[in-house]
C-alpha cells in the first residue's frame, strides 16, 4: 500500500507560500519520511526551487475566496481524494511543521477517515472554551487522513456538494465567518454523511501558535515565537503556524 | 515584597505555566499510538486495564479511542508497546519539568 503526503501550495499577491513550504517539506522528509506531493500553480511551481525529489501535480487554483481582505486560494482541498497518487493519504496545510514523527503512524490504522476535532494553544496557559460561532463543532482540515475508498470517496464528494451550496450550509449552521473555510465545510460533510452523530477522529489536539505571534527562528528541531513582548519556544512538538509572516524567517 | 517584584514573579510563574502546560500535551499527544490499526492512548487506564485483563485470559477485548472494539491477541506485546510509549513522552516531560526549577 502506498502512503504519502499531499500539499497544496499556491502564492497569493501578499503571502510567499512557497517559502512556507519550503520549512515543511524538509521536516516531512527528516520527520515523516514519506514521499511528497505538492498541487500547485506554474507560477508557484517556478518560485519553489529545488526541495529535493517531489512530486508535482500543476493545476489552476480557483479563485475568489478572501481572508482579512486579501487573495486566499484554499479552495481546492476537496480535490485532494482525486489528485493524491497514494492509497493512504495525509493532507497538511503547509504551515503544519511535523517536528515529531507522530503523525506518521496514522496511515496505518484501519479508519478510512481522520480529522482531528481540537487545537492546543501554545500561547495561553489556561485554555477557556472559546466563543462557538456556528451550531456546528469544526474539524481541523488542516491535517486530513484518508485511505482510498468508497467511504473516503463519500466524504469527498459530500465536501463538493457542501462547497457547491456553501452560502446555504453557512446558513443553516449560522456559521459567522462568510468566507469559505475548509474547516467547516468537512465538518458539514462529516456530519451530514454520518447521519447527524459523532463520526471517528484523530484523538490529538494540534498544537497551533496564533496569528498575533511572531515567528522569530525555525530549526530542525523546533522554533521560537515572540506574543507580547515574550519570548518562547518548542522543540520535538509539532506546531501549526497562522501568522503567513513565517515566510519570511 | 514590592510591586515590581510582585509582577516580576506574577509573570515568571505565568510563563512556568504555559511551557508546562504545552509540555504537558506534548506527552498527551506522544501518548496516542497506533496498535493493529487501531489507535489508543498509553495512558494509565489503558495500561491498567491490559495488565489487569492478561491476569484473566489469554486474549481479551477493549475499546480504541473511539470507541471500537479490539481483539488483543498478544496482551505482553501490547502492554510493551504501551509502557514504552508511556515512559518515553513521561522522561521527555520529565527533562522539560526540571528546567521550570531554574528559572527562579
Amino acid at each position: 500500500m502506498s502512503k504519502g503526503v499531499l500539499l497544496f501550495c499556491f502564492d497569493t499577491e501578499t503571502s510567499g507560500y512557497h517559502r512556507i513550504l519550503r520549512h515543511c517539506v524538509r521536516l516531512i522528509r527528516k520527520n515523516l519520511r514519506l514521499p511528497i506531493t505538492v498541487v500547485t500553480d506554474i507560477d508557484t511551481f517556478h518560485k519553489i526551487g529545488d526541495v529535493g525529489h517531489v512530486n508535482y501535480k500543476l493545476t489552476s487554483p480557483e479563485q475568489g475566496n478572501k481572508k482579512n481582505g486579501q487573495p486566499w486560494l484554499n479552495v481546492d482541498r476537496h480535490l485532494a481524494y482525486d489528485l493524491s497518487p497514494y492509497d493512504a493519504t495525509m493532507v497538511m496545510d503547509i504551515d503544519y511543521f511535523p517536528f515529531t514523527d507522530n503523525l506518521r503512524q496514522f496511515l496505518d490504522t484501519g479508519y478510512d477517515f481522520l480529522v482531528s476535532r481540537q487545537a492546543h494553544d501554545l500561547m495561553v496557559a489556561d485554555q477557556s472554551p472559546r466563543d462557538r460561532f456556528s451550531l456546528i463543532d469544526m474539524v481541523w482540515a488542516t491535517i486530513l487522513i484518508f485511505k482510498r475508498s468508497p467511504k473516503s470517496k463519500m466524504i469527498f464528494d459530500t465536501v463538493k456538494y457542501v462547497k457547491q451550496n456553501y452560502s446555504y450550509f453557512t446558513q443553516l449552521y449560522r456559521i459567522t465567518a462568510r468566507n469559505f473555510r475548509n474547516d467547516y465545510a468537512f465538518a458539514i460533510a462529516l456530519q451530514q454523511i454520518n447521519g447527524f452523530v459523532d463520526y471517528d477522529v484523530l484523538p490529538i489536539k494540534l498544537p497551533t501558535l496564533m496569528p498575533e505571534c511572531e515567528i522569530l527562528k525555525i530549526d530542525d528541531n523546533g522554533l521560537a515565537w515572540k506574543h507580547d513582548n515574550k519570548v518562547m519556544y518548542t522543540v520535538d512538538q509539532d506546531v501549526h503556524v497562522l501568522n503567513k509572516g513565517v515566510a519570511d524567517v | 515584597m514590592d510591586i515590581r517584584e510582585l509582577k516580576r514573579q506574577s509573570d515568571l510563574s505565568y510563563d512556568t505555566a504555559i511551557a508546562k502546560r504545552n509540555a504537558l500535551e506534548k506527552a498527551h499527544s506522544r501518548q496516542v499510538v497506533v496498535y493493529k490499526e487501531h489507535i489508543f492512548k498509553a495512558d494509565p487506564n489503558t495500561m491498567c486495564l491490559v495488565e489487569t485483563l492478561k491476569k484473566h485470559n489469554d486474549t481479551f477485548f477493549i475499546l480504541d479511542t473511539n470507541n471500537n472494539p479490539v481483539e488483543i491477541t498478544d496482551p505482553d506485546e501490547f502492554l510493551k508497546v504501551l509502557i514504552a510509549r508511556n515512559q518515553e513522552s513521561l522522561n521527555a516531560y520529565h527533562q522539560i519539568y526540571k528546567t521550570f526549577h531554574t528559572r527562579g
